[in-house]
């Protein structure tokens, strides 16, 4: 088997209902009704190795959550072939399960009164794992994380970080192919975040798992993804590996500052002052936002060209966001 | 004015999400007319045992009106509110409605009004219109209306008081299942919603007399279907009812007063 | 690859694990317990006043007298604990389609109906089934009715068929909400409806006797499985067969639920 993952030309289709505005648009509905189709993922093909770990990047309802979906064999494709460990995964919801593991966010699969050690217990049992795996994985999980803080907990004590630590944890518990991470991070603080990375990729080196992640924080995907997949209103716009992307759209970092002086003569003095440098300034009423291209001129030169002069109450740094890649992708193409 | 219109945005957003569940009307309707000609067989089959016409003073058509409209009146009027109050207490939610602009109680109850007016247009107007047809002029037509809408109106709002008094008790613990059976188990028999109170014994009739529950059955009904109301029984029940409402709504405002107050303090 | 085979066995095993956890956990919220306790109890002395009102006046409705009513009132609470014990996480699935967190039930290697239904076993079932029987025995003593092996046998056996009854018509129920946007009034319905199997079905006209007895089984319940017992001279065809009709209608059920949920798009409403 050469691909983990295969999906070919991958389209789904779903129905919705146009609702009407109002108290009497509502009570027309009651009698007559208007569907149209929409098509939440349109003509997508995609192949995935073993051991791979892609992200799926894309603003909400952009379609991956419903490629995911399929994925899993939650969803059947309106249309297309999609192969998972070299199954029809909605055709065989029951054997494809054995095989793959998923985390949805912020929905915990695990039992929520029970302490995590029964829950392990449980889907020690469910998924017939062996007991000298199981002791394996117990092993090497309480190598990889603070296995006392959370193992007899129960899981509606926890708080978020934890609960979508021992999430991904019960996810990878059966030595799975392939483990889908629905936005894995979202939500968490920064030293949660970058906890749960860590231990994704450590997975990912130890078990050879292949790992699907949807996200959209660009932190995920510079610390966890060779390759990324650039969905958007259901069409695959980008598939290639991270480098490449950042060669293009990476060098530009917004350098936001909060001035002393008044917003429009700081505005208006830093528009010529940094002339020569080519940033793009706007602002709102609190910040000044300088976009620099990194290629050309270096974050910290602006900055210190603008400390000569003025006085700043407060500064933030900031990488480019998925939406503004996804804008310039549009906008400028690959 | 202004304050009514707030209230009122609520009533049509209410009415809106009832409206969009085209199929849950359609069984609404259905399972209605269902469930009364179950009722329908069963007192037909305990009259016609009897052997005689008249059970407790009260004939088979005087009592099937009574249990057709009575079913109807419950209908919109359970409207599930102290399952909607665990349900905001245990999830959280209930911080977020602290915060709107209007107390919680009006909040929770111009959000379900929605429903009742839903309700009331879908399963009581037809009930209503099918047994004055049907029986053909045993509803007298007349000033009784107006007392019965009155009581209606009483008897939605002591309902609604009973109902956040036992929703209140949810901030103190986390079997709402526990809480919302007894209420309803104790409520319904008693206050003459499933079973016309001519039926009880005497003792527990003289009982039941010092309760607010038969002002949400009862009352209405009685008044509704008495052929000449005496003006004197008419207002005199108008008056307890009235009495009720107002002793349920400051019970139910000072309840959830104080608890909230606790249950701030301790974090809850 | 490894297919690793799940037989009936397994999921016994598995379910008594299950449940064996979710009454440890539940039990440290005593309060609960108690509570909820109070209220199967409280609505069980209701529903024995309501009924006594009704009834007790009168020495027979339709050819039944008092006692068997109240028999037939005692089978049909204990037909029903099984639906409550085993498939009462049927009441929370329409919020779990709704808000789009079913989907976290479809990832297990195992049955879905199952896997969501062993999530919950409710504990306060037992509560109804011992009212159950203690009216079925007074019922019983005051029929007269000979007390042997054959008929412990009988009352046993058509007690699980009438129970796959009621099981099968609230597991339809709930699984409409796949379906219907709301489904709460079906469920609804169906509750109300099973208040009425206590009833023998000679009260109601033809039509509704074809309706309780073959589309919405209510008459199974408690009348027709009932007859073997109290009325053993004049035992209909359908009384026999309702073990049979009982799986039929239960597999059917399970089969529309398991349907709906296939048709699931795991987005939210």
């Amino acid at each position: 088997m050469e691909n983990m993952i295969e999906l070919k030309d991958i389209t789904k289709e779903f129905k919705v209902l146009n609702r009407r505005e109002g108290l009497k648009g509502s009570f027309q509905d009651l009698f007559s009704r208007d569907y149209k189709i929409v098509r939440a993922v349109d003509h997508i093909s995609l192949s995935v190795k073993p051991g791979e770990i892609v992200g799926f990047l894309g603003p909400n309802g952009a379609g991956k959550s419903t490629t995911i979906k399929m994925m899993t064999g939650v969803l059947e494709p309106t249309n297309g072939e999609l192969l998972v460990n070299g199954r029809i995964p909605y055709k065989n919801r029951t054997q494809n399960s054995q095989e793959i593991g998923v985390v949805f966010g912020q929905r915990s699969q695990l039992w929520w009164a029970l302490p995590l050690i029964e829950s392990f217990k449980l889907l020690k049992d469910i998924y017939q794992i062996p007991q000298d795996e199981y002791d394996g994985m117990m092993e090497l999980y309480a190598k990889l994380v603070n296995f006392d803080e959370i193992l007899h907990k129960p899981v509606r004590q926890m708080s978020l970080g934890q609960r979508t630590l021992s999430d991904i944890l019960a996810a990878f518990l059966h030595n799975p192919k392939v483990v889908f991470l629905d936005e894995p991070t979202i939500g968490l603080d920064v030293a949660m975040k970058s906890k749960i990375r860590e231990l994704i990729l450590e997975l990912n080196k130890q078990k050879h798992t292949t790992v699907i992640l949807t996200t959209h924080d660009m932190g995920d995907v510079d610390a966890l993804c060779e390759r990324i997949v650039i969905i958007d209103k259901g069409k695959m716009l980008y598939d290639n590996d991270i480098e490449h992307l950042r060669k293009f759209f990476g060098a530009y970092r917004t350098l936001k500052i909060r001035p002393r002086e008044k917003m429009d003569v700081m505005v208006e003095d830093l528009t010529k002052e940094l002339e020569m440098m080519d940033v793009r300034i706007s602002h709102d009423d609190e910040w000044v936002f300088l976009l620099v291209n990194e290629e050309k001129t270096s974050v910290l030169k602006v900055l210190g060209l603008i400390q000569e002069k003025h006085k700043i109450k407060d500064m933030q740094l900031e990488e480019i966001s998925t939406e503004d890649v996804i804008k310039k992708i549009y906008k400028e193409g690959i | 004015m202004n304050r009514f219109k707030k209230y009122f945005a609520l009533t049509r957003a209410g009415i809106i999400e009832c409206v969009n569940y085209r199929m849950a009307l359609v069984v609404m309707v259905f399972g209605n007319l269902l469930y009364l000609t179950l009722i329908y067989f069963v007192w037909k089959a305990i009259f016609a045992s009897s052997g005689s016409d008249v059970v407790n003073g009260m004939t088979f058509e005087s009592t099937m009106i009574y249990l057709v409209l009575a079913t109807a009146l419950f209908n919109f009027m359970e409207m599930y509110i102290v399952w909607e109050m665990g349900r905001d207490i245990q999830s959280g939610k209930i911080a977020l409605n602290l915060l709107k602009p209007m107390k919680y109680k009006d909040y929770l109850f111009w959000s379900v009004s929605g429903s009742f007016v839903v309700n009331f247009v879908f399963t009581f107007i037809p009930t209503f219109l099918i047994v004055m047809l049907v029986t053909k002029g045993t509803i007298a037509i007349g000033i009784n209306l107006i007392y019965f809408v009155i009581a209606v109106v009483l008897a939605v709002v002591i309902n609604y008081e009973i109902d956040f008094i036992i929703g209140t008790v949810c901030l103190y613990t986390e079997s709402i299942w526990g809480i919302n059976v007894m209420k309803q188990a104790v409520v319904t028999l008693l206050s003459g919603a499933t079973i016309p109170l001519a039926f009880f014994p005497e003792k527990l009739r003289t009982v039941i007399e010092y309760l607010p529950f038969r002002a949400i059955y009862d009352t209405p009904l009685t008044i509704l279907l008495s052929r000449n109301p005496d003006a004197g029984m008419v207002a005199e029940k108008l008056l307890v009812s009235l009495a009720w409402a107002v002793v349920m709504s400051l019970i139910s405002h000072l309840f959830w007063r104080i608890s909230i107050r606790q249950v701030t303090v301790n974090g809850g | 690859m490894n297919t690793k085979k799940r037989g009936l066995s397994f999921y016994i095993k598995i379910y008594f694990k299950i449940i064996a956890q979710d009454i440890k956990s539940r039990m440290s919220y005593r309060a609960d317990f108690i509570i909820s306790t109070l209220g199967m109890i409280a609505t069980n002395i209701v529903g024995f006043v309501a009924f006594w009102l009704m009834f007790s006046k009168f020495p027979s409705i339709n050819g039944w007298g008092y006692y068997e009513m109240l028999f037939l009132y005692g089978f049909s609470l204990v037909a029903i604990t099984p639906t409550q014990c085993l498939l009462d996480n049927n009441w929370n699935l329409r919020r779990y389609v709704y808000d789009g967190d079913f989907v976290k039930y479809c990832f297990r290697p195992i049955n879905l109906f199952f896997y969501y239904e062993s999530e919950v076993f409710d504990v306060k079932g037992f509560g109804q089934l011992f009212f159950g029987l203690g009216t079925i025995c007074y019922a019983w003593y005051h029929l007269a009715l000979p007390v042997n092996f054959v008929m412990i046998l009988k009352l046993i056996v058509f007690l699980l068929s009438a129970s796959l009854f009621m099981m099968a018509m609230q597991t339809a129920a709930a699984a409409t909400c796949f379906w219907i946007e709301n489904s709460f009034y079906i469920l609804d319905l169906s509750l109300k409806l099973k208040d009425y199997a206590k009833y023998p079905i000679t009260i109601y006209n033809p039509l509704f006797k074809f309706i309780f007895t073959f589309l919405l089984p209510v008459a199974f319940i408690a009348y027709y499985p009932s007859l073997v017992i109290l009325r053993p001279d004049e035992v209909p065809l359908l009384s026999w067969l309702s073990p049979v009709i009982g799986g039929l209608f239960f597999y059917l059920s399970y089969k529309m639920w398991m349907r709906g949920a296939s048709r699931y798009d795991g987005s939210g409403s």
